[in-house]
């Protein structure tokens, strides 16, 4: 598992939104997004990141605490000792007051053109 | 592989968004174009294609002489390292003989371009005996079912481990290891030499085996 360095995050919210606040869990420490952008309202783009400097046992994006949030589609950019950065592009998922979505993906593998 | 192992927060249920591929090829693109995935430890490797191979099934060739009758299978193994073929839709899977080998260069573009060749000359991917012969759905459902109840599950139970049947599509069969099974570190050599084994000596027209077990999110691994 490499030091995971910084995160930032993109968020497109899809039919349903939630008035927030946006929250992740890194290693169970529930936290509010840095240099927060933009909104989670229905078709709204929101933008954040985490200078972590630690190693993300655990990193999720937390549900809302009332009420549905159905996002659209999430881009991640880790920032992680030792490994180039890396973008990692999550499709459609709905979160609820008891879920939270997993973040963490490892640096893609090697692919090439033949 | 993940190699975190997350864990939800109090009172919270981790679920997974799916991963979109970025770096797919757009299947409207008239050029053959082929992308190859060495595995992490150079065992296999992966090739992706904007082309279908092999539509509704899959197939295993296990060896030179299982490829009698399939021409692409039959250019593949003509090439000198190829082990097994793995055909479904979109998608190659190869193993190579020499795996003290971990560059997949030379032999992946062999590949590639003997997969260029096959969809240039419109032959099928598989021998019209092999399609002729295919059990329904639920045959091969059952003979899976059989397998696990009968050996595959009071094999790992003993290490607090399961594994269950989540569907079959044509022939390919999807999976899911739970329990001890569930973020074991050896899950992948009981997936790879116990449950294959078992499910294509039972069925032997069982194509793709699918694994969908999440075991980066295992709660209870064997080794914890």
């Amino acid at each position: 598992m490499p030091k995971l360095n910084r995160f930032n995050i993109k968020i497109e919210t899809g039919d349903s939104g939630t008035p927030g606040p946006v929250q992740f869990n890194i290693n169970h420490h529930v936290l509010p997004f840095e240099n927060a952008e933009g909104g989670t309202g229905p078709g709204e783009v929101f933008t954040g990141g985490f200078e972590i400097n630690s190693f993300a046992h655990t990193l999720a994006l937390v549900g809302p605490s009332a009420g549905r949030w159905h996002i659209r589609r999430m881009t991640v950019d880790f920032d992680c000792e030792s490994t180039p950065p890396y973008s990692v592009n999550f499709g459609e998922v709905t979160l609820d007051d008891s879920t939270e979505v997993n973040l963490w993906q490892d640096s893609p593998i090697p692919a090439f053109d033949v | 592989m993940n190699t975190t192992n997350p864990r939800p927060a109090e009172g919270r249920r981790m679920i997974q968004a799916p991963v979109l591929s970025g770096d797919a090829y757009p299947e409207a693109s008239d050029e053959v174009k082929i992308k190859a995935q060495p595995v992490p430890g150079g065992e296999s490797c992966v090739f992706r294609l904007n082309r279908k191979l092999l539509a509704g099934h899959s197939w295993f060739f296990p060896s030179f002489e299982s490829a009698a009758g399939s021409p692409l299978a039959e250019a593949l193994f003509c090439l000198d390292d190829v082990e097994t073929v793995l055909v479904m839709e979109s998608m190659l899977t190869v193993t190579r003989k020499d795996k003290t080998l971990v560059d997949w260069k030379p032999l992946a573009r062999d590949i590639g371009q003997a997969l260029r060749r096959h969809l240039e000359g419109g032959a099928p991917a598989l021998a019209e005996r092999i399609l002729q012969g295919m059990p329904s759905e639920e045959g091969i459902r059952e003979g899976i079912q059989k397998v696990i109840d009968i050996e595959v599950n009071p094999g790992v139970a003993g290490h607090g481990g399961s594994v269950t049947l989540l569907g079959v599509r044509g022939n390919t069969v999807t999976i899911q290891m739970g329990g001890g099974c569930q973020g074991c570190s050896a899950a992948d050599l009981t997936l790879k030499q116990g449950i294959h084994t078992a499910f294509r000596k039972a069925v032997p027209f069982v194509g793709a085996i699918l694994d969908e077990t999440d075991h980066s999110a295992g709660l209870n691994p064997y080794f914890s």
